[in-house]
């Protein structure tokens, strides 16, 4: 078993198809995608005593909330801490590490489920969830990178693109679970999880099989490594510790949090805002509709942009997403003032799309800033920002929500002051952008020619 | 001198078609589900 995993054992025969990592890779982000579906098991967890209705001992939302936000927090502190880890190890140990975490987790949140001790699902789907969520994000990220030197952001975004799609697969799978195993007397959330944790191990380790890294000094057909670095895409390494003692890894860690900041703020809030903005002309089930559109949007973001930025280059793919991002948010309140619901949604897609768009496309601008050889570990290490985004960004809207309504505003009007905050969050985002220079080449590694000339064509072993 | 990418045997193509539906059906059933239920949300 331990050989299996070895990272030597990853390196790919002769004659093996690039196209074979990008469906390992969405092996593991469709099963931890899960994680955006999390919520449907909200309420029937608050009912696992009551059944009918909600118990005095049963479990509150307050208290199930808790398990997305460690989920997330150790998401992204894990990617942070392991990622090193992970790259030096390859992408087989980490995505079994990742499935064994993953079902490990949802396992002893069935028994916590079962036995009614929340502190067991905190620990299960929260902590040891979390650190399988983290690995396995980070795991196929530079072995993508470094099949597809010719086209790093659309291989990347097709992995994040999984990790936004595994809520569709999760949410009605869950559902159709929680009613195949639940009797009048019992909510069957615990055989639930035992059985995602199965499908989810399952699917996972046919990633882990299938990930190969390419061989030492690949190169795809056609494709002629550059020799010489241009403004903005390196052919040299940094260090992972060496990276985030650049301007430039703090940089994009602002571009990538403000970015996310702006998105995830109005994420959770888009089926209540466009209710109270366009009061009487979209119901509940409509906002139920445009919130399931714009997970579309979201998911078809991450690949159509990252795939953008191959051709008009990373940063000028964030200048897009700040200047674009910046009228539609200023928009989004004229759309409420002249009561068209159709432009509402337009410019919600749109900035759904850019907000998945940024996330698929951050590794291919590291990579362009810090090299192909640390980039999964220096990507662990700027999920922070996601981490960060998503404790502001939530915070920020209901925030300001909640001082409008205070004051007299109007419910219909009380998002407008919000949406031109996350527009003055993304004109800070478009200079932190603009700052972006090439990294200085004192970080660069010292390294032999031929493992420094991998950095594009890629470089197995090590 | 660099490895080349080899051209694509009939035995890769197999495999390449059910690694893709293997990843392809379940999340192409989801969208379908998703679209499914914001387009009854519309009518």
């Amino acid at each position: 078993m331990v050989s299996f995993l070895a990272k030597e054992r990853t390196i790919a025969h002769p004659g093996y198809s690039r196209w074979l990592i990008p469906p390992a890779a969405l092996c593991v982000h469709l099963c931890i995608g899960q994680a955006y579906a999390f919520s449907v098991f909200n309420l029937p967890m608050t009912k696992l005593i009551g059944i009918t209705q909600s118990a005095s001992a049963d479990w509150t939302l307050t208290e199930l909330g808790w398990i997305f936000s460690l989920a997330i927090f150790f998401l992204g502190g894990s990617a942070a801490v392991l990622g090193r880890w992970v790259e030096e190890g390859g992408p087989r140990r980490a995505m079994f590490t990742a499935a064994l975490c993953w079902a490990g987790g949802f396992w002893l949140s069935a028994i916590g489920v079962h036995l009614h001790n929340i502190w067991l699902v905190y620990l299960g789907y929260g902590v040891i969830g979390g650190i399988g969520l983290g690995i396995g994000y980070i795991s196929p990220v530079s072995t993508l990178i470094r099949w597809f030197p010719d086209r790093p952001g659309m291989a990347t975004g097709m992995a994040i693109m999984g990790f936004g799609g595994g809520a569709f697969i999760a949410s009605p799978l869950s559902v159709w679970l929680i009613g195949q195993f639940s009797t009048p007397t019992h909510i069957g959330v615990a055989e639930t999880f035992v059985a995602l944790g199965a499908i989810y191990l399952c699917f996972m380790m046919v990633g882990a099989a299938l990930v190969r890294l390419p061989p030492p000094v690949w190169a795809p057909a056609g494709y002629i490594a550059p020799t010489r670095p241009t403004a903005l895409v390196t052919t040299e390494n940094v260090y992972v510790y060496d990276a985030v003692k650049t301007p430039q890894f703090w940089l994009i860690w602002w571009v990538l949090c403000l970015n996310v900041t702006a998105g995830i703020g109005v994420l959770g809030q888009a089926s209540a805002m466009s209710q109270e903005m366009f009061r009487g002309r979209v119901s509940a089930v409509a906002a139920a509709g445009f919130v399931g559109l714009f997970s579309l949007f979201n998911m078809a973001g991450r690949f159509f942009w990252s795939s953008t930025s191959d051709y008009i280059g990373r940063k000028n793919t964030y200048f897009v997403f700040f200047a674009l991002g910046t009228v539609l948010y200023a928009l989004v309140p004229h759309t409420g003032a002249i009561g068209s619901v159709s432009l509402f949604v337009l410019c919600y897609a749109v900035i759904f799309s850019m907000y998945g768009g940024g996330f698929a496309t951050v590794p291919a601008y590291l990579r362009d800033m810090f090299g192909t050889r640390y980039v999964g570990a220096i990507h662990g290490m700027l999920l922070t920002a996601w981490s960060m985004a998503g404790i502001f960004g939530p915070v920020l809207v209901n925030y300001i929500r909640e001082y409008n309504v205070a004051h007299g505003v109007a419910a219909a009007q009380a998002y407008n002051t919000t949406m031109y905050v996350m527009a003055g969050l993304l004109v800070i985002g478009f200079a932190c952008n603009a700052c972006i220079r090439a990294v200085n080449q004192r970080y660069y590694m010292r390294e032999p020619i031929g493992e420094a000339a991998g950095s594009a064509a890629a470089l197995g072993g090590r | 001198m660099a490895a080349r990418e080899a051209p694509t045997t009939s035995a890769n193509r197999l495999k390449l078609v059910l690694a893709w539906g293997f990843v392809g059906v379940p999340l192409v059933w989801g969208v379908v589900q998703t679209l499914a239920n914001a387009i009854k949300a519309f009518q």
